[in-house]
């Protein structure tokens, strides 16, 4: 199982450190964008798909990143220290967050989730002195990273998220999460500090789409508000983890490969469309694939093989 | 008296946010004893279990451990203290196996090969378990779950079993089982306290017994002698 996954972990890194030599940028920019979903599933599968803790709205960081990634960057940072710091602040968010929503069982953090990403467009359009406002930021293309430093930076963030997720699978924190998943009554009554696991869970889980927002706003050159604050970003991940498997390895790596090549050669024609179809995705996900292809696939492997 | 009881709560009064249910209420099990608590539904039984590992508030009163106080302790330190406890509606992984269970019930024993040999004790314990070890325990039936339940809590080798409400919902083949196991249990030197519906059996296999009713303290004696209690029998053993 172990080496299996290295292995397949080797192979795609392999791939992925090439393609900046044979792909052209139009076919480096969805690669990039592949990557990002790939980073944002699985952060969203610490939180959601470890702990049944479902966030709505994981975009939120995403956005915090990107606005705080283009003004370090406009401010003259390095833009690994402009990412890092975007990264940072996301958790240094969540933290507090966490604190309020997730020390109760029940919906309760769900349901802040949900509301989130709407009060960080909200924000992002009314405080005109440092975002911008509706107008957004422009990234001077002097200063911003060329588009192989940004696909490296995302491809870097994608490995570290899945190395992290293969770590906390096999490790005793990972059993914890699957534990309060389970039963989170039960997993405290056995000794187990559901508050602490599942705060440590969102606070990192939040690290990712935080580093996530700032490359991508370096790699369009442009934000504004209702392009990093995007309803449509907190539905994809949800459904990216779900289609391809929730709390496993390689399901947010998969998922999010098919969800995006199945978009970029239909949805894209019909952006109007594109929230409805991906709500009806996660609805049929759910009542008919619950746990995703590669529990499906098990499932399939057990009884057959 | 010289050693101090291995359980002793004091006034202990305890409410759900603004609805106090437990008023005053006192009880005592001393080592190697069975105590049964019983009562109609809504008495505040559970209430009683659940405040003492920290599931519900405690707004008055002192919970002793061994003569230590743990009034108000987080739930998960309750396996530190040497607390087991079997929830009312016997809370399982239902989605991890058997195995997978026991060991989560010595998640706090960080020594893999020390966890195992626990899970082969508990397994030799409950024979019929050992054969379903690898089964899922959301397809046990409902007296294997409890035997689960049971064994689960005794992975990190409590000083104090707490058991809610063991036969409900069971087959009488199993209520028979369960009792049996726990006076087994009782007689290898744990000490159990139980909350029972089942007021006359609970009576039957415990040591001294408690009635609770409305959330106080209504009769406690040994058990036999509640038994033989003309009101207890008409109000609770549903009896002449
Ligand atoms: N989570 C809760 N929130 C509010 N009130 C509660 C809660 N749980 C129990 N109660 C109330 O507290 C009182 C005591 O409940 P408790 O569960 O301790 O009774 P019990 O003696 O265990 O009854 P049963 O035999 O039905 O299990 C009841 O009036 C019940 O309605
Ligand atoms: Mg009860």
């Amino acid at each position: 199982m172990r080496y299996s996954d290295l292995g397949i972990g080797a192979l795609l890194l392999f791939f992925s450190l090439l393609a900046p030599g044979f792909l052209n940028n139009y076919q480096l920019s969805f690669l990039l964008q592949v990557l990002m979903m790939v980073t944002l599933a699985q952060s969203w599968n610490l939180i959601s798909g470890m702990t049944g803790y479902i966030s709505f709205g994981h975009g939120v960081f995403f956005g915090v990143g990107a606005y705080t990634g283009a003004l370090l960057l406009m401010g003259g940072a390095f833009w690994w220290v402009a990412i890092l710091s975007a990264a940072l602040l996301a958790a240094a968010l969540a933290l507090p967050l966490g604190l309020l929503t997730l020390r109760l069982r029940g919906p309760y953090f769900a349901i802040a989730m949900l509301g989130l990403n709407e009060v960080g467009r909200i924000l992002a359009n009314l405080w005109v002195d440092l975002t911008g406002g509706g107008d957004g930021i422009a990234l001077s293309p002097l200063l911003s990273p060329v588009l192989a430093t940004n696909y490296f930076s995302m491809l870097a963030l994608a490995v570290l998220a899945t190395l992290g997720m293969g770590w906390i699978l096999r490790s005793r924190f990972g059993l914890e999460l699957r534990a309060i998943r389970e039963d989170e009554e039960a997993a405290e009554m056995l000794g187990i500090d559901t508050i602490r696991n599942k705060l440590i869970a969102f606070t990192a889980s939040a690290l990712l789409p935080g580093a996530a927002g700032a490359i991508y706003a370096f790699y369009t050159s442009f934000i504004d508000p209702s392009s990093v604050f995007l309803p449509a970003l907190n539905v994809q991940m949800i459904v990216v983890v779900l289609l391809g498997g929730r709390g496993t390895l390689w399901g947010p790596v998969l998922g999010a490969v098919l969800l995006m090549s199945v978009q970029e050669l239909t949805w894209a024609e019909f952006p109007a469309l594109h929230l409805a179809l991906l709500g009806l995705l996660m609805i049929l996900l759910v009542l008919y694939l619950p746990d995703g292809l590669l529990g499906a696939w098990k499932r399939i492997g057990s009884r057959y093989g | 008296m010289s050693a101090p009881p291995l359980l002793h709560l004091q006034q202990l009064d305890a409410s759900y946010g603004p609805i106090q249910v437990l008023f005053s209420v006192q009880l005592e099990v001393q080592p190697g004893e069975i105590v049964a608590l019983i009562g109609p539904n809504g008495a505040g039984k559970s209430t009683v279990i659940k405040s003492i590992i920290g599931l519900v508030r405690v707004l008055r009163g002192q919970i002793r451990l061994a003569g230590r106080e743990i009034t108000g302790m987080a739930t998960h330190h309750a396996p530190l203290h040497g607390i087991g406890y079997v929830p009312q509606g016997r809370i399982l992984f239902a989605r991890m196996t058997v195995r997978e269970n026991l060991e989560m019930g010595a998640f706090l024993q960080q020594d893999p090969r020390e966890r195992r040999r626990l899970v082969e004790e508990v397994l030799d314990q409950f024979p019929q378990l050992a054969a379903r070890a690898q089964v899922l325990a959301g397809h046990l039936s409902g007296g294997e779950q409890q035997m689960l339940a049971i064994g689960r809590s005794l992975m990190m080798r409590p000083k104090l079993l707490m058991l809610d409400e063991p036969s409900l919902g069971l087959s009488p083949k199993y209520v028979d089982q369960i009792f049996a196991q726990l006076l087994v249990l009782r007689d290898q030197g744990h000490t159990l306290l139980m909350v029972e519906q089942n007021a006359a059996r609970a009576l039957e296999i415990a040591d001294r017994g408690y009635v609770l009713e409305l959330g106080r303290n209504r009769f406690a004696d040994r058990a036999s002698a509640l038994l033989e209690n003309e009101a207890v029998r008409r109000l609770y053993l549903g009896g002449v």
